[in-house]
C-alpha cells in the first residue's frame, strides 16, 4: 500500500467520524445559524454598502447626467460626458502625467525606502534612532509637506537654491516649481519624502526575515558586498518588493494634496494629474458629470495597473 | 402645600429655569473675513458681533474660520457638508456667484433686497450691475469693492526718481530703471489662484479699457479680439523684457508679498486688502504708495475690480432670518463707518460714504484712483468653467508655454461652457 493510499484512507475515516456531528449541528439549528450569521454580517454589509457600493453606483449614475452639484436637478445625458472626456486634451495630458507621477513615486519613494532600509540594517548602532527619524516625515500631513517644500523650492528665498548658491553650484539653480519640465518631478520629490518611511519599515522587516546562513555561505564563497546584495538580499526581498511596489502604485494614484498645495496643477497644466483635474471639475467648475467619468477612468486605471502588475509578478515567480 | 405638590412645583420651576435659555438662545454662525487671524481685524469683528448681539436678544454670533473661497471649492464643500455657516462673506462677482447659485447652494435674495431696502444701501451703478445678472435675481449683497492697482514703496520711488505717472512708454521706462537698479520690477504670485488674475486684469485694462473689457466679460467680444489680445501680448513682452520673472509662476501670493515687503521687488499688483497683508508682515503702511496701471487710452488709468466680497446665505443656513438681519446690520451706516475708519479699514465700501476719514492714509489714494469708477477684474466676472483655464493661461503666458493668441483662444473656448 502506498503512502498516498494510506493518507487517503485516514482522511476518509476522519471525515466519516466528523460527518454525524456535522449533520447534528446542521439538524439542530441550520436555519437559525444562517439567519444569525447573516444578522451578524448585516452591520458590516450595511456599512460597506453605504460607504463603498452606494457611492460607486451614484458616481456611475452621475457620469450619465449633467449634474452641476448636489442640490441641482440632474438630467440623463447618455454618453455625452464620456464623449466630452475623449475630446478634452487636458484629460489625456493629465493621464500621461499621472503615469509619470506613478513612476516617479515608485522609483523615488520605493527606491529611497530600500536604500535607507539597507543602510539602517547595515548599522551596528543607532538603528532605532535612524528608523524613527526617517519614518517621522510619514506622520506629517501631505498638505503641510506641500507648504514646507514650496518654501524650500522658493526661487528667491528657498533653502535649495540658497544652498546651491552658497556651495558654488549656482549653475544648478532652477525654478523648481516654475519650469514645466521640472515641476512634476519637484512636487513628487516632496510627496516621496513624505511616503518613503513606510516603505523603509517594510523593507527593514523583509531584511530581518532573510536567512543569515545565506550571508555566511556567501562569505565562505568569498562574495563581495555587491554580490551579496544582488544574489542574496534582493532575491530575499522579492515578496516585500512586490507588496511595496503595489502599495506605491496605489499611493501614487492617490497623489493629490502635494500637487494641489504646491502648484495647483500649474504652470499651464504642467503638473496637472488626474486627481487634481477631478477636483477642479467637481468643485470649481461644478461639472460633476465629467468629474464622475474621470473617477471611473481612474478606478479602471487603478484596477488595471494593480492586476497587471500582480499577474506579471506571479508569472515571474512561477 | 402637600409634599408631592411642593416637589412638583419645585421641579416645574427648575425645568423652566433650565429650559428657558435653551429655548431662546440662538447662535448665528458667520463665515467671516479671511483676515480675522490678524488680531486688529479680529478686534473689529468682535465689536461688530457685540453690536449685533446687543440688538438681538438671546443671539450670539460665532465666527467660523474661512478655509478658502468659491474658486478653490472650499465654500461649496462647507455648504454641502451641512456643517457650514448661516451666512458667509467670500470673494464674489458673477463668475463665482454663478457657481454656487446654479448649484442651488445659496438663497435668492431679491425679496430681502425689497424688504430691507438694500438697493438704496449700495452704489446705484453697483445695484444696476447686479440686476443684469441671473435674469434680475440677486444672490449676493456686496460688502466691498475691489480697486486693484500698483503698490509701490514711497521711499524707494522718491530716492530713485521713479514715477507711475504718464503713459505705457513711461511705465516701461520706469520698469527698465527698476530692473537696472537690480530689483524685481513686479512681484506676482501666479501659483494658486487670483494674484496672476490681478496682474493680467490690469494689463488688459491698460490695453483694452473698461468698455471693451466689459463686453469681453459679457461674452459680447472675444478674448482673442485685437484689444484684449494686445494686453496678453504686452504681458509676454513684459516677461521678455525682464519686468516679470518667469520664476513668479512658482510663487504664490504670500511669497510674492514677501518679496515685495523685503524690497526685493518694486511693485505688487493688488487691491486695498494688500494693506492688511503688508501690515501683518511688519511693513510700515505709511510707506505704501498706490497708483492705477498707466494706460495710453483716452479714459486714462483706472484700477480694476468690481464686486470684491459679498454676503451670501447658504441654503443650508439654520438661521436665514437672522442671516438677513446680519447682512442688514453690515450695511448700516454705523458698521460701514466703523469699518472704513478703523485702522484695519482696507477695502472700499459698497456705497458712497462721503464723510469718512480713513485711518490708513493710502486709502485716500485708492478712493481717488477709483473716483471715476473701476474697470473689470476678470477673475470676478468670468464663468466658473472658464476661471481655471484663465488662471492656467496666465501661468502659461508668463512661463512662456503658450502664445497670446492660443491662450486667449483657450479662454474663449471655455467661456460658453
Amino acid at each position: 500500500m502506498s503512502n498516498d493510499t494510506t493518507r487517503a484512507g485516514r482522511a476518509g475515516a476522519i471525515a466519516a467520524r466528523a460527518a454525524p456531528a456535522a449533520a447534528e449541528t446542521y439538524k439542530d439549528g441550520s436555519q437559525d445559524s444562517a439567519v444569525t450569521g447573516f444578522a451578524l454580517l448585516l452591520p458590516a454589509i450595511a456599512l460597506y454598502a453605504a460607504f463603498s457600493l452606494l457611492p460607486i453606483l451614484v458616481t456611475i449614475w452621475i457620469s450619465f447626467t449633467n449634474s452641476g452639484g448636489f442640490n441641482t436637478q440632474a438630467e440623463f445625458v447618455g454618453f455625452d460626458n464620456y464623449l466630452r472626456a475623449t475630446q478634452d486634451p487636458i484629460i489625456w495630458q493629465s493621464l500621461l502625467r499621472t503615469f509619470l507621477w506613478l513612476i516617479y513615486h515608485v522609483v523615488l519613494a520605493g527606491g529611497l525606502g530600500l536604500l535607507m532600509a539597507l543602510a539602517i540594517s547595515a548599522m551596528s548602532r543607532g538603528r532605532v534612532f535612524f528608523r524613527t527619524a526617517l519614518f517621522l516625515p510619514h506622520l506629517v500631513s501631505l498638505a503641510v509637506v506641500g507648504v514646507i517644500w514650496a518654501n524650500i523650492y522658493d526661487p528667491f528665498y528657498g533653502l535649495l537654491n540658497t544652498v546651491l548658491q552658497n556651495i558654488g553650484l549656482g549653475g544648478w539653480i532652477r525654478g523648481w516649481l516654475s519650469e514645466p519640465m521640472l515641476v512634476l518631478f519637484s512636487v513628487n520629490v516632496a510627496s516621496s519624502w513624505q511616503g518613503f518611511g513606510l516603505y523603509m519599515l517594510l523593507f527593514i522587516a523583509g531584511l530581518q526575515n532573510i536567512d543569515r546562513s545565506l550571508y555566511d555561505a556567501a562569505d565562505v564563497d568569498g562574495a563581495t558586498a555587491w554580490q551579496k546584495l544582488v544574489h542574496v538580499t534582493l532575491p530575499g526581498l522579492r515578496d516585500v518588493m512586490t507588496f511595496v511596489i503595489s502599495l506605491a502604485l496605489i499611493n501614487g494614484l492617490k497623489g493629490f494634496a502635494t500637487v494641489f498645495v504646491m502648484t495647483n496643477g500649474g504652470p499651464f497644466y504642467a503638473s496637472e494629474i488626474i486627481t487634481t483635474y477631478i477636483y477642479r471639475l467637481a468643485f470649481s467648475a461644478q461639472d460633476h458629470g465629467l468629474a464622475a467619468v474621470l473617477c471611473i477612468m481612474m478606478s479602471i486605471l487603478a484596477i488595471t495597473i494593480t492586476v497587471t502588475f500582480n499577474r506579471w509578478r506571479a508569472r515571474g515567480a512561477a | 402645600m402637600t409634599k408631592p405638590k411642593g416637589l412638583a412645583l419645585a421641579l416645574g420651576l427648575l425645568t423652566s429655569v433650565v429650559m428657558a435659555p435653551a429655548a431662546y438662545a440662538q447662535t448665528l454662525t458667520v463665515w467671516g473675513s479671511e483676515q480675522q487671524s490678524d488680531p486688529l481685524v479680529a478686534e473689529l469683528w468682535e465689536e461688530i458681533a457685540t453690536s449685533f448681539e446687543a440688538k438681538h436678544d438671546g443671539v450670539s454670533v460665532e465666527y467660523m474660520a474661512p478655509t478658502g473661497n468659491i474658486s478653490n471649492g472650499a465654500v461649496q464643500a462647507a455648504i454641502q457638508s451641512n456643517a457650514g455657516p448661516d451666512v458667509l462673506l467670500t470673494n464674489s462677482g458673477i463668475g463665482r456667484v454663478t457657481i454656487v447659485a446654479e448649484a442651488g447652494l445659496v438663497l435668492p435674495l431679491s425679496d430681502q433686497y425689497a424688504e430691507y431696502g438694500w438697493d438704496t444701501k449700495l452704489y446705484p451703478w453697483l445695484y444696476e450691475e447686479l440686476k443684469t445678472q441671473f435674469d434680475g435675481e440677486l444672490y449676493e449683497v456686496p460688502d466691498g469693492i475691489d480697486a486693484i492697482g500698483l503698490w509701490y514703496h514711497k521711499d524707494l520711488f522718491e530716492q530713485n526718481g521713479w514715477s507711475l505717472d504718464g503713459g505705457w512708454a513711461d511705465f516701461t521706462a520706469t520698469l527698465d530703471s527698476i530692473r537696472g537698479a537690480g530689483m524685481e520690477p513686479i512681484a506676482v504670485g501666479v501659483r494658486g489662484c487670483c494674484n496672476g488674475g490681478h496682474l493680467f486684469g490690469n494689463f488688459l485694462q491698460a490695453a483694452a479699457g473698461s468698455e471693451v473689457m466689459g463686453h469681453v466679460m459679457k461674452g459680447e467680444v472675444q478674448w482673442a479680439d485685437p484689444a484684449p489680445l494686445s494686453g496678453a501680448q504686452n504681458l509676454i513682452e513684459a516677461v521678455k523684457a525682464g519686468y516679470i520673472s518667469p520664476q513668479m509662476t512658482g510663487l504664490d501670493q504670500d511669497a510674492a508679498i514677501r518679496l515685495w515687503v523685503n524690497k526685493r521687488a518694486a511693485l505688487f499688483v493688488g487691491g486695498p486688502w494688500f494693506i492688511g497683508n503688508v501690515r501683518q508682515n511688519g511693513y510700515d503702511v505709511a510707506n505704501l504708495g498706490y497708483a492705477p496701471i498707466p494706460s495710453d487710452l483716452p479714459e486714462g488709468s483706472r484700477p480694476t475690480g468690481g464686486v470684491g466680497w459679498s454676503w451670501m446665505v447658504p441654503t443650508s443656513s439654520d438661521q436665514p432670518e437672522l442671516a438677513f438681519a446680519w447682512i442688514d446690520h453690515m450695511l448700516s451706516d454705523e458698521i460701514m463707518t466703523l469699518r472704513a475708519e478703523h485702522p484695519t479699514g482696507n477695502q472700499m465700501m459698497s456705497r458712497d460714504l462721503p464723510d469718512i476719514q480713513p485711518a490708513v492714509a493710502v486709502m485716500s489714494e485708492v478712493y481717488a484712483a477709483a473716483a471715476e469708477g473701476v474697470g473689470y477684474n476678470p477673475s470676478v466676472y468670468i464663468p466658473g468653467a472658464a476661471l481655471d483655464t484663465y488662471y492656467q493661461v496666465i501661468g502659461g503666458l508668463i512661463g512662456g508655454q503658450v502664445s497670446a493668441g492660443d491662450g486667449m483662444a483657450q479662454i474663449d473656448a471655455r467661456m460658453g461652457d
